[in-house]
């Protein structure tokens, strides 16, 4: 090959290759430009979230009930942080946990290697600012603010607010909750579950540069910060002194009270007993305490206003009041003889006074709570009767409490019988237990405060709620829960009027069971209840209104195992009404 | 106006000079960007630094121009003779650390496989130009591969492959502009088009095909034909048990290369940073001291091996096509150069010459967009590194100085 020759065939090989080099940089550099400039910048600028402050919860005169403390977080940026030891090391001597320990962490929870995975939440002020000392050491160490709740009012009501926490695994895949990220504290329990995308408010975001080692260079100025939107502040319908005094009242019991406005369905207190202190979630729960709380036999963690059911008692006898008129069974005037028991059968059934109470009609009956009337009532009104007015009144339906978990009632009727028990194998027997509130049948407290609503206005309810309205804290605007009213067709004026009329004399009767909820001038209705169970002591009941002419307020008490509701429950309807219409009554007027 | 007796300087070679001049400059350029924010004040001194070798190279070219070819031709063998000591030295002054790359005088410290270069070239070009040599004969042909293949193993037992395959680069160019007849070109290449396919059972059957067919088209005689054919069949079989002999990050290198194995915070992570970097620069780039790849160090060896990327990142495409066009004009006068010189020992080393930086050009800009493996070789004229500048200008050197005395036997 002559000289020429391989000139020209060097010099197009190189060409060649010159033109491959370009094409590529065309490219990269004009076809691809978009591409790369976006992972140059996703390089660079980190996104810093800025957590919103939490919403309050306040009451209805506005006292704050829940607030926020101020508490940091520590992180890691598994990008960054890279396990290296020395890093590891020095963060885990401040945090107090070993280098294994975080780098367990790290490798457990890491989502992607540039998402900071939590280490610590809630490090004392010293840790706080040996980290801020140490920061050049401390390469994809990290610490942001975070919500801490404290309760400054003196309400404990656990059930009402709920807790925060950690969200889980099940929770992240939720489309409610999408860009958490594991290690976000959330609304676990209570309000601060139902209301959490009312009270979480909107992050925030920071740009800044950051260069290989993960270093902040600068703010971005190019592109500025989102600042986060504080959460929307809550301001309950409950009325804190009455809470606190309630709370104070039962805290030896189990049980639990609720008190509504029965004019819009207004939870003004809600007690759940036993108890537990919030402040103990806080803080990163132990193992320990959790365990504990979880395992006691007394059951502190369940809300048993709103998530137990009880067999309700002789507050139940109303429901069969109510059908026997209404289905033109008896007239107020018909009359039963209670010689202290009675006969179905060869079964002997027991009025709780064993003397007997003679002859009664209907108002002494309900007076008295004569068990033997309302047995002979039973079987005159039948299983299906009772059953329908049962549902009528809604005790197959929860109240629509702004809750979690509330629970509804269990109505036995004729099907569920047959199920239970097999076709027509029941015993007529049943009946004589369910027209006392025995048997089968059980009831949540909340809807026993809803029948007593339901009486005191006439058929007239509203859904209960705690909430009254929602405050943004920017500008104050105000988002009011919903009143809307509802009303139970199919019950006479007169039927209410003779429940109307026994439930006062239950309290104000020469004879009435209730007689200990009475307060000064104020004329009050109710019923007790006791309740028998298989938990050993039976169950003290009161439901009621006040006052009697003009209904303000409907109650609900239940005491666990307490025994005689006139002697146990009716006490603590007087401690409501003493301190609702007296103690706060400028308040009152007020409102 | 540097005056010479026997020679004349055209202005093509000035032209060759300014290309030269402003590549380093670029270079420069972007070495100072990439120092720029950088807290190590060692680091930082690196622009400063490569000023100054930046003007020791150009004395090293200046002298590379002037001394005659004779003198080049007289010392080849000792030039050689002592590159061959210098890295023997150099893995017996650096006996038991892993690498083994520099030798220390005092204050200077020097890479000895970077002279070697030189050496090469020069004894390849003496021994090639030989009246008697006729590379029809196997045992030239087996000389000239000594020759090369001593400093390759030599700076491939540091490690550093990616210098020693600049050795094996060398050779078939030179050797073919010498004179060895495609035949041979063709018997040399064949084992390594073997080599690559052997770990495909597909691609080996294709490969001994294709070879089948060769050896028919140059029609030599049955037996070397058939003797070629089973030797490349052999190397076909021997190649996939050598592989396991080679250093594991060797290994990884040519894996990754071809896209087998992914390591995204090892050295496909380098690549892809300098991929971000450039294909972010766009058609006009970040502007100088803008890039954030560069400025944030995201880039890795942003002033060594990947200086190209800074570039690219800072200047765009138009800068990264400026610097390509400079390096063509660079390697195709050089080409021309080599073709017109009538001293035949001048004209061999020229085509060294060219070999050598446009193996290290190509294999480069190749590697920061993402084409060739990271061998670790750097960029001519615009790396930071005084061993490397000096070589450069040196080549530079060389090739000037066959351009002026051209029209001389």
């Amino acid at each position: 090959m002559t000289i020429p020759r391989k000139q020209f065939l060097y010099s197009i090989s190189v060409v060649i290759l010159f033109l491959i080099l370009t094409a590529r940089f065309f490219y990269l550099q004009i076809y691809k430009q978009a591409q790369y400039f976006r992972a140059s910048e996703k390089n660079r600028i980190r996104e810093v979230i800025v957590e919103p402050t939490r919403g309050l919860i306040l009451d209805r005169n506005g006292e704050v009930m829940v607030d926020n403390h101020p508490s940091y977080s520590v992180y890691a940026i598994p990008f960054e942080v890279k396990e290296a030891d020395s890093v590891l090391d020095l963060a885990g001597q401040i945090l107090n946990m070993t280098s294994t320990e975080i780098k367990n962490i790290i490798r457990r929870e890491k989502t992607s290697i540039f998402n900071p995975v939590k280490l610590k939440r809630q490090i004392d002020f010293e840790t706080l600012s040996r980290i801020e000392e140490q920061r050049l050491d401390l390469p994809g160490i990290i610490y942001q603010i975070e919500p801490r709740r404290y309760y400054p009012s003196g309400v404990r009501a656990p059930h009402v607010f709920g807790y925060l926490g950690e969200i889980d695994k099940k929770e992240l895949n939720q489309p409610e909750f999408k860009g958490f990220r594991l290690g976000d504290i959330i609304g676990k329990k209570g309000l601060e579950k139902f209301y959490e995308r009312e009270l979480r408010g909107l992050r925030g975001y920071q740009y800044v540069e950051v260069d290989v080692l993960g270093r902040e260079i600068r703010k971005l100025k190019e592109k500025p910060e989102i600042l986060p939107l504080p959460g929307k502040n809550l301001h309950l319908a409950i009325d804190a002194q009455l809470q606190r005094s309630l709370e104070a009242r039962m805290d030896t019991l189990r049980g639990g009270a609720v008190v509504v406005d029965c004019t819009n369905g207004e939870v003004l207190a809600l007690v759940s007993k036993p108890d537990y202190d919030l402040q103990i979630f806080t803080k990163p729960i132990s193992a320990e305490i959790w365990k504990a709380l979880v395992n006691d036999p007394a059951k502190p963690l369940y809300d048993r206003m709103v998530q137990s059911l009880y067999p309700p008692g002789s507050t139940y006898k109303l429901i069969l009041v109510a059908a026997a008129l209404e289905r033109g069974i008896i007239k107020p005037d018909w009359k039963a003889f209670c010689p202290g028991y009675t006969w179905l059968g060869r079964k002997r059934y027991d009025c709780w006074n064993l003397v007997g109470h003679a002859e009664l009609d209907l108002l002494s009956a309900i007076e008295r709570s004569c068990n033997v009337y309302f047995y002979k009532l039973g079987l005159k009104v039948g299983l299906d009767n009772w059953a329908q007015f049962s549902r009528l009144f809604l005790f197959d339906k929860p109240t629509g409490i702004d809750l979690i978990d509330e629970k509804s009632g269990l109505v036995p009727d004729r099907d569920y019988l047959d199920h239970q028990f097999g076709k027509d194998r029941w015993s007529k027997g049943l009946i004589l237990n369910l027209s006392i509130g025995q048997g089968d049948l059980l009831v949540t407290p909340l809807q026993m405060v809803r029948l007593a609503m339901i009486i005191a206005n006439q058929g007239v309810y509203y859904p209960l709620h705690l909430l009254k309205y929602i405050e943004d804290p920017i500008d104050g605007t105000k988002q009011w829960a919903s009143v809307d009213s509802f009303k139970i067709t199919g019950i006479s004026k007169e039927t209410y009027e003779i429940l109307k009329q026994g439930m006062y004399r239950v309290c104000h009767g020469e004879h009435g069971t209730g007689r200990a909820a009475a307060y000064r001038n104020i004329a009050i209705a109710g019923k007790t209840g006791t309740a028998e169970n298989p938990h050993g002591e039976d169950h003290a009941w009161f439901i009621g209104y006040a006052p009697v002419n003009q209904p303000k307020i409907a109650f609900c008490i239940l005491v666990e195992n307490g025994g005689a509701g006139g002697k146990v429950a009716a006490p603590i309807a007087r401690e409501i009404i003493k301190n609702y219409f007296y103690q706060t009554k400028e308040k009152r007027d007020k409102i | 106006m540097i005056r010479f007796s026997d020679a004349k300087i055209s202005g093509a070679d000035y032209g060759l000079i300014f290309v030269v001049l402003t590549l380093t400059l670029i270079g420069l350029i972007a070495i100072y960007s990439a120092s720029y924010k950088v807290e190590s004040p060692a680091l930082k001194a690196n622009f400063t630094r490569q000023i100054l070798w930046f003007f020791i190279s150009v004395i090293f070219m200046v002298i590379a121009i002037i001394v005659p070819p004779k003198a080049y031709q007289a010392a080849a063998y000792w030039f050689y003779f002592i590159s061959i000591v210098l890295l023997i030295l150099t893995l017996v002054l650096n006996r038991g650390s892993s690498v083994a790359r520099w030798i220390t005088f005092g204050p200077i410290r020097f890479q000895p496989a970077e002279f070697a270069k030189i050496s090469v070239i020069i004894v390849l070009a003496r021994f090639l130009s030989h009246e008697k040599r006729n590379l029809n004969k196997l045992k030239d042909i087996a000389i000239s591969f000594g020759l090369v293949l001593l400093p390759f193993l030599l700076i491939a037992k540091q490690p550093d492959l990616g210098t020693a395959l600049v050795f094996l680069a060398v050779i078939l160019p030179v050797l073919f502009w010498a004179g060895l007849p495609g035949f041979f070109l063709f018997i040399i290449i064949a084992p390594f088009i073997v080599m690559i396919s052997s770990f495909n059972y597909y691609s080996y059957f294709l490969a001994m095909i294709s070879i089948a067919i060769a050896l028919l088209c140059f029609k030599r005689g049955l037996f070397i034909s058939i003797f070629i054919m089973v030797l490349n069949i052999i190397v076909g079989i021997v190649t996939p048990l050598l592989w396991n002999h080679l250093h594991d990050y060797q290994k990884h290198r040519i894996l990754t290369f071809l896209g087998l194995e992914m390591d995204p915070r090892g050295l496909s992570y380098q690549v892809i940073q300098s991929k971000v970097a450039v294909g972010s620069g766009g058609f006009l780039g970040k502007g100088i001291l803008k890039g954030t790849q560069t400025q944030l160090r995201f880039l890795p060896e942003q002033h060594t091996d990947f200086v190209f990327s800074v570039i690219g990142e800072e200047l765009g495409f138009i800068g990264s096509l400026f610097v390509m066009i400079l390096f063509l004009i660079l390697l195709l006068r050089g080409i021309y150069i080599a073709s017109k010189v009538r001293n035949k020992f001048s004209s061999v080393m020229v085509i060294g010459v060219i070999a050598i930086l446009g193996f290290h050009i190509i294999v480069n800009i190749g590697m920061t967009v993402g084409m060739m493996p990271v061998t670790g070789l750097p960029l001519p004229f615009l790396s930071y590194g005084g061993s490397f500048l000096i070589v450069c200008m040196t080549l530079m050197g060389i090739i000037i100085n066959a351009s002026i005395r051209r029209f001389k036997y």
